[in-house]
C-alpha cells in the first residue's frame, strides 16, 4: 500500500508544478481596466475583469462566448467543463470564472457557436448552462 | 446561546466530504487513497457519464486483518444546481472479491456553495465475518474564497460512527486542493489519521 501513496505523491507534484507554471504564464498578461460596466445584448457582462482581460488580451479578430453557468461552485468540478472544452478542436483557449459563475471560451471567427451544443458539453460534467453572452474583438 | 453556539452551528453548516466528487465529469477517472482507522485503500474509477461511476477498490481491512477488492457502482440519484451551490445525493455499492455474500450498500449527500459545506453518509457493510454499518456527518468553511487554479482549502468538522467500535468520533479535518489533486486529513486521539487523497484525470 506504501507503494501506491508514494506513486501518488509523485504525481500530485508533477501536477501542481505544472499548473503553476500554467498560471505563471497567464499572469504574465497586462490587465486593461474593468468590464463591470460592459453591456452586451442589453445585459451587463457580470465577469471577473481582470480575469477578463487576460483572457482577451491576444484574441483580436476572434470570438469569446462568455457561459453562465449554474452549480459550478468549486475549482474541483470546474476542471471537468474546462477538459471537455478542450478537447473541441474549434475552441482556442478556455478559463473559468467561478466568482462570477462563468466559462470563457475563445473561438476562431468563423465559429458558429451553438448554445444547444456548449449546454449539452456542460451538462455532461454535471452542471447547468443558463445564459451565452458573445463578443467579437 | 452563547458566541460558542453560534459557533458551533457555523461549523455544523459546513462538514462533510470524504465520499463527496463519487463520480467524475463524462469520460473522466479518480484515483483516490484512504487511510483511516479501519481500512488502508486504493479506489480507481471510472465515469462514462456525470450519473455514475464504476471502479475497483484494493482494501487492507484493518479491524478484519484481511485484503480483498471490491467492484464498485456509485449512482447519482439526485443534483440540484444553482447560480450559487449544489446539491447532490448518491447511492453507492460494491461486491467483494471475497463472494456474493461480501457486498456493501449506501448513501451520501453534500451541500456546498464556495463557502460553506455540509454532508453525510450511510453505508451497510454485509460480511461472512460481522455486518456493521458507518455512519458520518461532516461541514466545512473556506477561510478564503480562491479563484480558479489556486490552492484552495477548507476548515472542516467530521463526526463519524462505525458500528463496530461503536463509538461517535468528532475532530477537525483539513481539506486542500488544487487542481486536479485533493488532500483531506484529519486527526483524532481516538481514532488517530483519517487521511485521504484523490486525482482526477
Amino acid at each position: 500500500m506504501k507503494i501506491f501513496y508514494f506513486l501518488f505523491l509523485i504525481i500530485v507534484s508533477v501536477s501542481a508544478t505544472a499548473q503553476d507554471h500554467a498560471m505563471h504564464d497567464m499572469d504574465a498578461h497586462g490587465h486593461e481596466g474593468h468590464l463591470h460596466d460592459t453591456m452586451v445584448d442589453g445585459k451587463f457582462l457580470e465577469v471577473d475583469s481582470q480575469r477578463f482581460d487576460t483572457f482577451v488580451s491576444n484574441l483580436k479578430g476572434k470570438q469569446v462566448a462568455i457561459i453562465s453557468v449554474s452549480g459550478m461552485v468549486c475549482d474541483f468540478c470546474a476542471r471537468g467543463i474546462e477538459k471537455t472544452f478542450r478537447r473541441d478542436k474549434s475552441v482556442l483557449k478556455v478559463d473559468v470564472d467561478l466568482t462570477g459563475g462563468k466559462v470563457l471560451i475563445a473561438y476562431s471567427s468563423e465559429k458558429n457557436i451553438d448554445f444547444k451544443d456548449i449546454k449539452m458539453k456542460i451538462m455532461s460534467n454535471g452542471q447547468n448552462a443558463t445564459d451565452l453572452q458573445i463578443i467579437e474583438f | 446561546m452563547g458566541i460558542k453556539f453560534v459557533f458551533f452551528s457555523i461549523l455544523l453548516l459546513m462538514l462533510s466530504q470524504l465520499e463527496a466528487r463519487p463520480i467524475s465529469y463524462s469520460g473522466g477517472s479518480t484515483l483516490m487513497m484512504i487511510s483511516n482507522q479501519m481500512q488502508d485503500s486504493a479506489y480507481y474509477h471510472y465515469s462514462p457519464t456525470y450519473k455514475f461511476s464504476i471502479g475497483i477498490q484494493k482494501v487492507k481491512h484493518k479491524y478484519f486483518n484481511s485484503s480483498y477488492s471490491y467492484l464498485r457502482f456509485t449512482y447519482l440519484l439526485n443534483r440540484k444546481n444553482t447560480k450559487d451551490s449544489q446539491r447532490n445525493l448518491y447511492f453507492q455499492s460494491g461486491i467483494s472479491s471475497d463472494g456474493m455474500d461480501n457486498y456493501f450498500y449506501g448513501t451520501h449527500g453534500d451541500w456546498e456553495t464556495r463557502r460553506l459545506f455540509s454532508g453525510f453518509g450511510y453505508k451497510k457493510t454485509e460480511t461472512k465475518r460481522q455486518d456493521y454499518f458507518e455512519q458520518y456527518f461532516q461541514v466545512g468553511i473556506a477561510p478564503y474564497i480562491g479563484e480558479y487554479g489556486d490552492l484552495h482549502t477548507w476548515l472542516m468538522l467530521k463526526s463519524k460512527n462505525n458500528e463496530l467500535i461503536d463509538n461517535w468520533d468528532t475532530y477537525p479535518v483539513l481539506k486542500m486542493f488544487k487542481g486536479n489533486a485533493l488532500m483531506e486529513i484529519g486527526y483524532s486521539d481516538s481514532s488517530k489519521w483519517d487521511v485521504h487523497l484523490m486525482y482526477r484525470f
